[in-house]
């Protein structure tokens, strides 16, 4: 189903399931998203400073999460699919180094119009400690 | 632990004079290019990323050449953390932060902060060549005690426009600043 944008939308029907991805979170991962990011926010790659927000440990920041709900959509949709909207992100727990993060998801709208087909999707990042993170998009498919 | 604290000082009644002002301005420093695209999907295993790598695949879906991936837009459009001409930072210094305008240029009485939510539309490409100015404004304040402590969810608009007049994309970012005393940050979230 991956890699082919009009293959998918073809056969996405609302309820359907995103594949799931997964990434592990070290404290490398997290400097290197630093360096190809821009936010260098010290709770972001500095255990101390992170532990005195009340986190376990230094924690993935907002652009990261959005970044691989984008990995999600792109990898299950295809070249041809056009992300219109991230968003609302919402972040309701930590994603500290030492967890490895599913993200997953479902179709929860399809408008299909005479040029092209809007998707609504809900994604969501689940780890150890349950679910972190949720996440709305919409895509515009063909 | 840490007694760092952030954010820029002041009363309610200067937070509330800054609703649906221009609170930040500025031109992200580089172009998008090649390098700095691969090292954003490096860090995230991103692979099937033909369009953003790969100008023929991007042709063949549409485009004009290869194009960053649309939550790029953040990262082309932080402005720089030091510049020629500033100042060299000592270690005295506190680090820089990200430049979060709602944190840092709007007064508040409070010393912590946490983003709880993002959203973003995105309206057109970024190629290769491309650069993006934002401009952030103040369009909510809504007081709130949690856990952590007595603050307000400010609500930060941003437009990000590159250099052919374009909007790219328009964020909402969602802070929660807060007066929190020492010992009291367990269960922010």
């Amino acid at each position: 189903m991956s890699g082919d944008g009009a293959l998918a939308q073809e056969r996405v029907a609302v309820g359907q399931s995103i594949p799931e991805i997964c990434i592990a979170i070290t404290l490398q991962r997290l400097v290197m998203e630093a360096g190809a990011n821009r936010d260098f926010s010290l709770i972001h790659h500095d255990r101390q400073i992170a532990v005195s927000t009340g986190a376990s440990d230094a924690f993935a920041n907002t652009f990261f999460l959005m970044g691989m709900f984008e990995r999600s959509v792109r990898e299950w949709l295809g070249p041809r699919a056009m992300i219109r909207k991230i968003g609302p992100l919402r972040m309701m727990n930590f994603n500290t180094v030492g967890d490895t993060l599913y993200f997953r998801g479902e179709v929860t709208g399809v408008q299909q119009g005479s040029q092209e087909t809007l998707l609504d999707l809900l994604l969501w990042c689940d780890s150890e400690r349950g679910r972190t993170t949720t996440c709305e998009v919409r895509v515009q498919c063909d | 632990m840490s007694d760092l604290s952030w954010g820029l000082w002041g009363s309610w009644e200067e937070t509330q004079a800054c609703l649906g002002e221009v609170v930040g301005q500025w031109q992200g420093p580089d172009p998008v290019e090649r390098g700095s695209i691969r090292r954003w999907l490096e860090s995230k295993e991103f692979g099937a990323a033909a369009i953003h790598v790969d100008q023929q695949a991007a042709r063949e879906a549409g485009y004009s050449d290869l194009v960053a991936p649309v939550s790029m837009v953040f990262s082309y459009g932080i402005k720089s953390y030091w510049s020629p001409g500033d100042p060299p930072q000592s270690l005295a210094d506190e680090p820089t932060q990200i430049q979060i305008p709602v944190i840092f240029n709007v007064p508040a009485p409070c010393n912590k902060s946490f983003a709880t939510m993002i959203e973003a539309e995105f309206f057109a490409p970024l190629y290769p060549g491309d650069s993006v100015n934002c401009t952030s404004r103040l369009v909510d304040i809504k007081r709130k005690t949690l856990k952590v402590g007595d603050g307000a969810f400010l609500r930060q608009q941003d437009t990000y426009v590159k250099q052919t007049g374009e909007t790219v994309a328009v964020a909402h970012l969602d802070i929660f600043r807060f007066y929190a005393v020492a010992g009291e940050y367990a269960d922010v979230r």
